[in-house]
Order: C-alpha cells, then structure tokens, then sequence
C-alpha cells in the first residue's frame, strides 16, 4: 500500500501534508492533512487538526477532524475534538467529545 | 532492508521529525531529523534541515548537516551541502557534497556491511570543501600529518587510541610519483 507510515517511535511535530494515504503508529503533533484516508492505529497519537478523505481513529485523536467521506472511531480509539464529515461511525467501546457536523 | 516509517513522495512535513526508530524519506521535509534508527533518503527524497541517525544513506538532496553514529553513505545520485560526520563516511562516484566532511568516533557496529555499489571510503581526517566529487582513499596518514590541517582536526585526530575500523577498500600503496612526492617532503 502506497502511503505513509509514521512507525511506532516516531514523533513528528509540524505541518504533515500529502495527496496519499497515512498511517500513524507513533505520534503527530500539529496538523495532518492530506486528500487520501488517514489511519490511526491503536498506538497512535495524534495531537492535530485532521483532515482526510476518510480517517479512521483507533488510537488517540485529540483535533479536529474534517473528512470528504468518512470517519470511524473503532473500539478502544479516542477522539476529542469536532468531527466534520457525512458519515460517522462510533463503535461500542470508542470514546468520543465534541461536536458532530454531518452538513445535514 | 525494510524501514519501520516512510514518509512518502507526495508528503511534505514542515516540522521536525525524531524518534526511536528508523525512517525513509522518499518525500520532503522542511525541518530536522534525529532517530536512532537508520535513515534513508530516496532518489526524490529533500531534506532542508539536518538528519542524524545510527546509519544514514542519502539518494536524495540533503541541505543541512548529516551526522550519523555508524556510517554515512552518500549514493551516486545523492547531494548533501552541509558537513558530514561519522565514523565511517562513504562517498560513492557521482555525488554533490560540498562542506566539511569528518571520519570521528568508532562506528557502533564492527561488522563491515557490502554495499550495492563499493563507493569510495574517505579516510582523510579533514579535506577542504570538496570540489572534486568522489574524494579517493588518501595513501598514507603519514602524508597527512605533514600537512597541517585548516579545519580544526585536533579532536579527531587525537581521540582515538586505538586503530581506525578495518576499511572496506584497503588503502592501495602509494604509485611511485605518490612515494617520491612523500619522500621530497
């Protein structure tokens, strides 16, 4: 899978933009942005402003999120901040605070 | 070998970038990087900052200082402006460096590692900003002592005790112009 993979250990602080997919195991400071899905393992810490086409947080996601699709918090994920997308999913065991905007 | 993170070609940081681990660049990145792990920066790959790891391999265009614990190894396609400085400093034919380049330190690992392409292994203590690209072993620490260098070299010169680590491309015994020349000074 093209994309990249901010492996675990990896702390980047700053402005992360990209036209492919991410994938975060380790931990992102400043804003994420970028037209493919973002991906958030379940080690993952991500102190930003997201914005994506889809993001899905199974770890830490404490910014706000603004998606062109979709955003699902899987169990055991962590999301504090506004969420601006047309779909939402938050499973059974996530942990979620802030406003939903779905442009209805 | 395989990199635990990879910063792909579209993706552009603007911050610094460190951890606990090892990184390939084949993207941008306007800012620092310090791992522990190995680095490598891709034939697309810009670093505008400065890029410390244990082994560091730059195909790509660096415009900052490269410092390694282990080894640096500038490819054939690769371009640092900036100093260079390990234990072991690699070279290959080809690459644009330009700034203070500086063998110090012993390398953190003993096992000589083959690489794709045998570049030239620089053995020199200090060389002056090199304008030539692919700097060849020097023949002879003898020959160097009798040239005082400019840059501050005492430290590096002095520090280490013990015998420099075997090099991968043996040194080749001076020709006989390059003995006469010793034996004139």
């Amino acid at each position: 899978m093209a994309g990249s993979v901010v492996g675990a250990g990896l702390i980047i602080e700053g402005e992360f933009t990209s036209d492919e997919a991410v994938r975060v195991d380790g931990t992102v400071k400043g804003t994420l942005s970028t037209s493919e899905a973002v991906s958030i393992g379940a080690d993952g810490v991500v102190e930003a402003d997201v914005q994506a086409l889809s993001i899905s947080v199974a770890g830490q996601l404490t910014g706000n999120v603004t998606a062109s699709s979709r955003v699902d918090i899987q169990a055991g994920g962590r999301l504090v901040g506004d969420v601006k997308a047309n779909r939402l999913t938050i499973a059974d065991g996530a942990s979620f605070r802030g406003n939903v905007d779905m442009d209805v | 070998m395989a990199y635990a993170s990879v910063i792909a070609g579209s993706a552009v940081i603007r911050g610094n970038v460190r951890g606990d681990t090892s990184l390939e660049v084949l993207g941008r990145v306007e800012g620092d990087i310090a791992v522990n792990g190995d680095v490598a920066i891709g034939p697309d790959g810009v670093v505008l900052g400065s890029v410390s790891g244990a082994r560091v391999i730059v195909a790509g265009s660096v415009e900052g200082d490269v410092t390694a614990t282990d080894a640096v190894v500038v490819e054939d396609a690769g371009r640092v402006v900036g100093d260079l400085s390990a234990p072991r400093i690699g070279v290959s034919e080809g690459a644009h460096i330009q700034g203070n380049v500086r063998t110090s330190g012993t390398p953190s690992t003993s096992a000589v590692r083959p690489a794709a392409r045998a570049p030239a292994e620089v053995r020199s203590v200090a060389s002056a900003p090199a304008e030539r690209p692919a700097p060849r072993p020097m023949p002879a620490p003898v020959a160097l002592a009798a040239v005082p260098s400019p840059t501050s070299a005492p430290k590096s010169s002095a520090a280490p005790k013990k015998a420099p680590p075997p090099p991968v491309i043996p040194a080749p015994r001076p020709g006989v112009r390059a003995r006469k020349k010793l034996a004139r000074r």
